[in-house]
């Protein structure tokens, strides 16, 4: 295969057609008319609302706008100029209320504090990964960052039961939007339309029965640089297009590139491509400014994150067998 | 004879420290890679023994069982990626902690 640095690139009009079809076909199969879909201020939602309309008409897309206490304030914002832009009906629920009343913060502030007992609610944390995997070599470990406010910042790497406590109570809140989600597209006989791309799926940048929870995912097979080739070219806000990609779930905070995949999209898509295509380190190099050790690094990781979230992108294992 | 003894004392220590990382690594990561067995050099990454959650479980282990600080700087292949590197890493650790 003759890899170079613009093999991730589209024809915009043919892929925005082809994703269109697809919405409608599945619109028939789930016999449903239209689509209720997540804006989370993001490239990715708004890219797939803005596909939904063209697929199906504005008057069939329905928008929820889901923020809660930790959210950027300008998420609500963009998601609902990028809503009206398209001229879809939507509705915002603060999920704060829900969450607090789980107790989502409590029980993540509990592990926190087991960490770093001066941790308040006016702290700001996140998680992240080491930085740069292309510059330095590093075990996939997390380190909580909390900032009191001040500037005082403290760092610690944690381990494994804090993370998971972490984790478990953080994903409470993509699964709140699911159960949003789908309370509202029940209620219309609507279908639920995902917003993860491939970069994400690969890697498993998502939460089962969270924004993995969903009906159709029509842009499950865009790398994330198709997704901002798409978006241009279907007129996505600037703001949202110009948005640095964050998960948007803790008060401090964290780029994508920083939480888990420790290397900007740009350098991310095309390695990862190459790797899903079996291209050899040697060959991408040629392609990339990069050097064969960094390559090799980069399939590294990717395979073990493919391995490591396999169970994300299959069905639950069972015992049924198949009669025909 | 004592560079003899030396010698002999510092192949026990790296054999004892090798055994109870083979069989902390063996009794926790072995059974969801689907290997039945690993050599010494096999890379734990490329082979599938451990993951993410997994360096993290092996650091608990060994700053508990060593009573070692690993740094965060020293969480690299380089010192963690297989049985024989991890056995060094942890050797030359406690040997510096001895001077």
């Amino acid at each position: 295969m003759n890899f170079h640095k613009d093999i991730l690139k589209i024809d915009c009009r043919q892929e925005a057609d082809r994703i269109c079809d697809f919405i409608r076909q599945q619109a028939v199969a789930l016999r449903h008319e239209g689509a209720v879909i997540g804006l989370s201020g993001g490239i990715d939602s708004a890219l797939c609302a803005t596909l939904c309309v063209r697929a199906l008409g504005k008057e069939r897309v329905f928008g929820l706008i889901l923020p809660e206490k930790d959210s950027s304030p300008v998420s609500q914002e963009y998601a609902a100029k990028q809503a009206a832009e398209l001229g879809i009906r939507t509705e915002t629920v603060d999920i704060t209320p829900t969450l607090e009343a789980f107790g989502t913060y409590q029980k993540r502030d509990e592990m926190i504090r087991e960490i770093f007992p001066e941790y308040d609610p006016h702290y700001r944390a996140k998680i992240t990964l080491p930085p740069d995997l292309l510059s330095r070599d590093a075990f996939n470990f997390f380190t909580l960052t909390v900032d009191d406010g001040h500037g005082n910042i403290k760092t610690a790497r944690l381990r494994k039961d804090k993370l998971n406590g972490i984790v478990a109570a953080t994903n409470t809140k993509l699964r709140t939007r699911m159960v949003h989600l789908y309370y509202d597209a029940e209620k219309m006989d609507r279908f639920v339309c995902g917003t993860t791309n491939r970069s994400e799926l690969m890697q498993g940048f998502y939460v089962k029965y969270g924004d993995g929870g969903v009906d159709i995912e029509p842009i499950a097979h865009l790398y994330k640089m198709q997704v901002y080739q798409l978006s241009e070219h279907l007129g996505v806000i600037k703001e949202i297009r110009e948005r640095t990609p964050s998960p948007d779930t803790f008060s401090f905070e964290v780029s994508d590139e920083d939480f888990y995949f420790r290397m900007p999209y740009e350098k991310l898509d095309p390695l990862l491509y190459a790797w899903e295509n079996g291209i050899s380190a040697q060959e991408v190099c040629a392609g990339m400014d990069l050097n064969e050790d960094q390559a090799r690094r980069a399939f590294r990781d990717f395979h073990s994150k493919y391995r490591a979230t396999q169970h994300l992108r299959e069905m639950p294992p069972s015992l049924v067998m198949a009669k025909r | 004879m004592r560079s003899f003894m030396n010698e002999n004392a510092l192949k026990v220590a790296h054999e004892g420290i090798g055994r109870k990382l083979r069989s902390f690594i063996t009794s926790n990561f072995l059974p969801q890679s689907g290997l039945e067995s690993f050599l010494d050099t096999d890379s734990f990454m490329e082979k599938g023994i451990i993951d993410s959650t997994g360096v993290l479980e092996l650091l608990e282990f060994i700053e508990g069982e060593f009573a070692i600080k690993v740094e965060d700087e020293e969480v690299i292949p380089n010192n963690l990626d297989s049985l024989q590197k991890l056995t060094l890493f942890i050797q030359g650790k406690l040997e510096h902690a001895a001077q």
